[in-house]
């Protein structure tokens, strides 16, 4: 382990600094020498050009998040020194997080891919070595191309996945044109364990099946749910240049089971139970309605002005029989407490507050709440006067925290209804869409498809994402989104059918999905994976070709696209380094070549597609090679940005040069109350009773010749009849016997995780403790030091971490900043690949600390489809392995695994 | 007169170490060295826990302790820096004892052993980091070779501190730790002009600097509280 820098520790100091100096192993040489006077002349290139030596910008964009920044990197002597905020850019103005800077490190990492490599040794598992031996691009696309063609001669096209972890704008190009080609419907990506079901929460209120921004410089009050902004979600950068004023301008309320970067910084931290969310939601919309609080403009009010909510009864259902239609153009409930009496709710832009009152809210008092989620009565009164009177200046901010849990659809829908209460939807102050940020797309496919193709495609996914009890919804269509992680159990199945080929780029399921010993099971057995990858990563270790890959900041054609700042951008990513081995991109180089491959070998369709229909959009010219060819298809995609023919507002481009000089096209502002005539929701209103996501469901079970009853109780939801339609709290749903498995294991993000790829850089490791409660070098899990002492743990001790599905070994850490009974560690950690540094000892496949995803069992939020890991959805115990002081604990090492 | 200060407002901070990487990018720092560090603490009992993060650095003190300590003058104070000559050190550590933040330490070529070494985790098929020294052209590829500090990479047991980024002061700049700051916690700047931010922000009010007891009189300030 590394020393801990301690620098106000004297004696700590001198200890270091007595130690440091052991051994000499380089000659010294002064810094500028590298410039000036080569020491080793064949490491240093000769300084004779002079613009080179002064260097030069680059703009590019940071894939480090889903905030895809805008940034510009300093090029000197052929080398990248400094990744920047793009200063163009109006969403991330200039500014990054420390994410973008551990990119230098990604690309100079010591531990990538040099050359293609075969496998060797037929076995796969976990620990076994592969075998790689390095062969020429040549050898490694033939055997690719003559695996695919024959497959595909054999009938069984389908049979090929294309998979996606990191990908860019042009992603289509390799993902989609090359399967749809080819003949496979099987392109899996991995957005369902990224945070899918927070766009269905979404979507099912608001018509808007995406992620929101939110208008943070103008806002009074925000409530973040398991939302820690300036450390991840999707504008860390944004966040974090804007958090002083807005902390300075707003109250900010953090409900997280751990205290999280942002919750330190919060005016509160709600240290909520684990996936009880839905439950103090509710109770804050039951105080904001009972309390005649809500929003008048927003949501209308009664007609007599009296609040019938204040009785904390259900409004009269016999007159909602009776009257429950329109009335004046506006949908109108009578109700009230007594039978003989009409009265009438005049709702504006909200639908079905009445029966969201009766299905869900009239006894949903924060008292209830507060047993279940360990949240004082008082404080949910406050937190609700407070949010519902800020005059729509108020977010309700959801994340995954709160959406990807088993039962996370209703969660999310409880807690962003809370907008619609405070009428703070699109409302200066609250919370936004991104104004639209056009792109091209790839010309039409059909044409280049054959017989065999068109064959194939009508073969159902291979995910199960059409299968009853996965919904599948995306932006309001079933049987639609991705099913990621079922892919394991599709495979060890074979159901649909078995797959027996998978080509994927930048993505490291084996890792990154719960349930890993799954995942272990099926790698091993699907015949031939093709990985894509910068690092031997985990999934790599079971595959038959691996290719390195180039990184998308320095070494490759691309794009991206995000909002935020009230901002919609697309940011170009260009090469601005050369790789310094032989890795190629995988969304134009490798494309590229396995098309030509294909082609010698007599099937040329996509070598055709490519040629013919991804021509330069300016000169018409059909690409002769990769680099060409890559050039062309980030020209296709943006044009619509920097060709003034299309009218898209936003910055005044004139042409492709200005969009590479600039690095960034803003949209025009976004402006408030856009959709206000129509969210875009069945009703058009903002739905409280989810009319939208009655008939996306309805249609779904009539496919099926099933009731939505039976849905529910399929995807494991306790809602019954109407309450499936409404924001409502579902009880957690756990995973272990909590007998056996006492704590509750709660999961977080790293702020320097590059979505989990950043692991094997030094400084990532180095300054591990900016995330809170951690620790530099090492993955800890955090406890309570009231369970600590329950559990006879000394801060330091290494544990076992046993769930029902797997363990891990790792260090126990005393810290105040969680709550008894839920033990947090953050993910991230625990790679037994990828490199010298994530691992503890890469040949061994010994991991440096342990995954979460080894412990977490595989659930779904099944209405998405996504996967669902936060909330508590498993329970563990805590064995100890060996006191902190070294001496053995109660069990010896071996005993307990 | 010019009295370089540097300002910490830690309600701006986020916690993040983007300074602390910065500072280990513009400066070449070796692994496991620093020229800017971090505490954190977490105090209270749960749920009343409160969690600060507190940037670090040398405080370029007006009394140094270093300076004073230095016996060959490698050590000096200019424009309100605390600077040092590499040139002039003899690398005895006299300052490394004298300065009570612990803020000063004795270079490692060990720190730039990771791009030296010549194992490869997967041998023919993935680099070492001699390899890619090699093909970037440079023994640390990220490295900031325009950094005129004059140290060495590996110029064993020369004393090593932050100079604020001297090489960009010098043209105008700020260092490159308040550069890369998005959270704009790091103030920088001459306190003796009045209408600088600093200046400014040092006469607004409630001012802390580390452990004024030493009697050096830190020219690094700290504003704001962290969290709650």
């Amino acid at each position: 382990m590394r020393p801990t820098d301690q620098p106000i520790d004297r004696r700590s100091f001198l200890r270091i600094g007595a130690a440091a100096g052991a051994a000499a192993v380089l000659a010294a040489q002064p810094l500028t020498a590298f410039a000036d006077e080569p020491a080793d002349p064949g490491a240093v290139e000769a300084p004779d050009d002079k613009a080179a030596s002064a260097g030069k910008w680059v703009m590019s964009s940071c894939q480090g998040c889903t905030s895809n920044c805008a940034v510009r990197v300093r090029v000197e002597h052929g080398r990248a020194v400094k990744v920047e905020g793009n200063p163009n850019a109006k969403g991330n103005h200039g500014c990054v997080c420390p994410n973008a800077m551990l990119a230098l490190q990604q690309l100079y990492d010591p531990d990538r891919v040099k050359y293609p490599m075969r496998r060797t040794n037929p076995e796969k598992g976990r620990g076994i070595d592969p075998g790689f031996v390095p062969i020429s691009w040549d050898e490694a696309l033939g055997e690719i191309a003559d695996k695919m063609l024959e497959l595909r001669n054999a009938g069984e096209a389908y049979k090929l996945a294309m998979a996606k972890g990191r990908s860019t704008g042009i992603a289509d190009v390799f993902h989609k044109a090359l399967p749809e080609i080819y003949g496979s419907p099987n392109r899996f990506s991995h957005a369902a364990i990224c945070a899918e079901a927070e766009k269905l929460a979404t979507g099912a209120l608001c018509g808007y099946w995406d992620y929101h921004d939110y208008d943070l410089l103008h806002a009074k009050y925000l409530i973040l749910w398991g939302t820690d902004p300036i450390s991840s979600n999707r504008q860390i950068s944004n966040a974090i240049s804007q958090f002083g004023k807005m902390r300075a301008n707003a109250k900010v309320i953090v409900v997280d089971p751990r205290l999280s970067a942002t919750a330190a910084k919060a005016d509160k931290w709600l240290p909520i139970i684990p996936g009880t969310d839905g439950a103090l939601a509710s109770a804050i919309a039951h105080v904001i309605l009972a309390e005649g609080l809500w929003n008048r403009e927003f949501v209308g009010d009664f007609t007599d002005g009296t609040n019938y909510f204040a009785y904390g009864k259900p409004l009269d259902e016999s007159l909602w029989q009776q009257y429950g239609k329109y009335r004046g153009g506006n949908q109108v409930y009578p109700g009230g407490p007594s039978s003989g009496d009409e009265y009438w709710f005049d709702e504006k832009k909200t639908y079905g507050i009445c029966r969201w009152w009766n299905l869900e809210l009239h006894d949903k008092t924060p008292e209830w709440a507060a047993e279940i989620c360990g949240i004082d009565a008082d404080d949910i009164y406050q937190i609700a006067r407070d949010f519902a009177t800020q005059k729509a200046k108020a977010v309700s901010w959801i994340s995954p925290g709160v959406t990807m849990t088993p039962r996370g659809g209703y969660t999310g829908m409880a807690c962003f209804a809370l907008n619609g209460l405070a009428g703070s939807y699109e409302t200066e102050g609250g919370i936004l869409r991104s104004p639209s940020a056009p792109t091209g797309h790839l010309a039409d496919l059909y044409a280049y498809k054959d017989s065999k193709a068109k064959k194939a495609l009508k073969k159902p996914k291979a995910d199960q994402r059409q299968y009853f009890e996965f919904v599948s919804i995306e932006k309001a269509q079933a049987s639609h989104n991705q099913n990621t992680n079922r892919i394991a159990d599709a495979i060890l199945a074979e159901e649909p059918y078995g797959l027996k080929m998978m080509i994927a780029y930048w993505n490291n399921w084996v890792f990154s999905c719960t349930g890993t010993a799954r995942w272990e099971e099926a790698l091993a057995k699907l015949p031939y994976l093709v990985h894509i990858t910068t690092n031997p990563s985990e999934m790599s270790q079971f595959a038959d070709i691996v290719l390195p890959a180039k990184h998308h900041m320095f070494e490759a054609w691309g794009f991206v696209k995000n909002k935020m700042n009230l901002y919609a951008y697309l940011s170009v990513e260009q090469p601005c380094v050369e790789t310094l081995f032989e890795a190629r991109n995988d969304e134009t180089e490798i494309a590229w070549d396995l098309a030509q491959k294909l082609a010698e070998k007599g099937w040329p369709n996509l070598a055709d597609y490519y040629r013919i229909e991804c021509r330069d959009p300016y000169t018409g010219n059909q690409p002769t090679n990769a680099e060409e060819f890559g050039e062309s298809v980030v020209k296709i995609f943006t044009q619509p940005a920097w060709d003034p023919a299309f009218a898209a507002g936003g910055d005044d481009l004139k042409k492709w040069a200005d969009f590479l000089k600039n690095g960034v096209w803003n949209s025009d502002r976004m402006t408030y109350k856009k959709h206000y005539s129509d969210f875009g929701t069945k009703t058009g209103k903002f739905e409280f009773y989810s009319e939208t996501l009655k008939e996306v469901l309805q249609g779904h079970v009539d496919r099926y010749k099933r009731s939505v009853n039976e849905l529910m109780e399929a995807c494991n939801y306790q809602a019954r009849d109407g309450r499936a339609f409404v924001p409502h709290y579902e009880e957690p749903y756990r995973n272990g016997d909590p007998d056996e498995f006492p704590l509750i294991f709660s999961e977080h993000r790293s702020r320097l995780n590059r979505e989990g790829r950043s692991a094997n850089t030094t400084w990532y490791q180095d300054f591990k403790d900016a995330d809170p409660g951690d620790e530099p070098w090492d993955d800890v899990l955090k406890v309570n030091p009231r369970d600590m002492a329950a559990l006879g743990l000394a801060d330091g001790d290494e544990v076992d971490v046993v769930s029902p599905t797997g363990s891990i070994r790792v260090r126990a850490r005393a810290w105040e900043g969680t709550r008894p009974g839920v033990v947090v560690k953050c993910y991230g950690q625990g790679h037994w690949a990828y490199g010298h540094v994530a691992a503890a000892d890469y040949e061994r496949a010994i991991p440096r600390g342990g995954n979460n995803n080894d412990l977490l069992v595989a659930e779904w939020e099944h209405l998405s489809s996504s996967t669902a890991r936060h909330g508590g959805n498993t329970r563990v115990r805590v064995e100890r392995v060996r006191s902190a002081g070294g001496a053995g604990g109660g069990q010896t090492e071996g005993e307990v695994r | 007169m010019t009295r370089y200060t540097m300002v910490i407002d830690l309600g701006r901070c986020v916690g993040c170490s983007a300074c602390q990487i910065a500072c280990k990018l513009e400066n070449t720092v070796g692994e496991d060295s620093f020229l800017s560090y971090h505490e954190v603490v977490t105090t209270g009992e749960f749920p009343q826990v409160s969690y600060k993060y507190i940037p670090t650095m040398c405080n370029h003190c007006a009394d140094a302790p270093c300076v004073a300590a230095c016996p060959v003058g490698a050590l000096y104070k200019r424009d309100g820096l605390t600077l040092h000559d590499p040139e002039r050190c003899i690398g005895c550590g006299a300052c490394v004892a004298a300065c009570p933040y612990g803020m000063v330490t004795l270079r490692d070529a060990a720190g730039y052993a990771a791009f030296d070494a010549t194992s490869a985790i997967i041998p023919g098929g993935t680099a070492t980091g001699r390899e890619v020294a090699q093909a970037s052209g440079a023994l640390v590829p990220y490295g900031n070779h325009g950094a005129q500090t004059a140290l060495t990479y590996a110029e064993e047991h020369k004393a090593q501190k932050c100079c604020f980024c001297i090489h960009r002061v010098e043209k105008g700049e700020a260092p490159y730790c308040a550069e890369m700051c998005a959270a704009g916690a790091r103030l920088w700047g001459d306190a003796d002009d009045p209408e600088s931010d600093v200046a400014k922000a040092l006469a607004a009010g409630a001012v802390e600097v580390s452990h004024p007891d030493y009697g050096t009189r830190p020219s690094v300030s700290y504003v704001g509280t962290f969290g709650r």
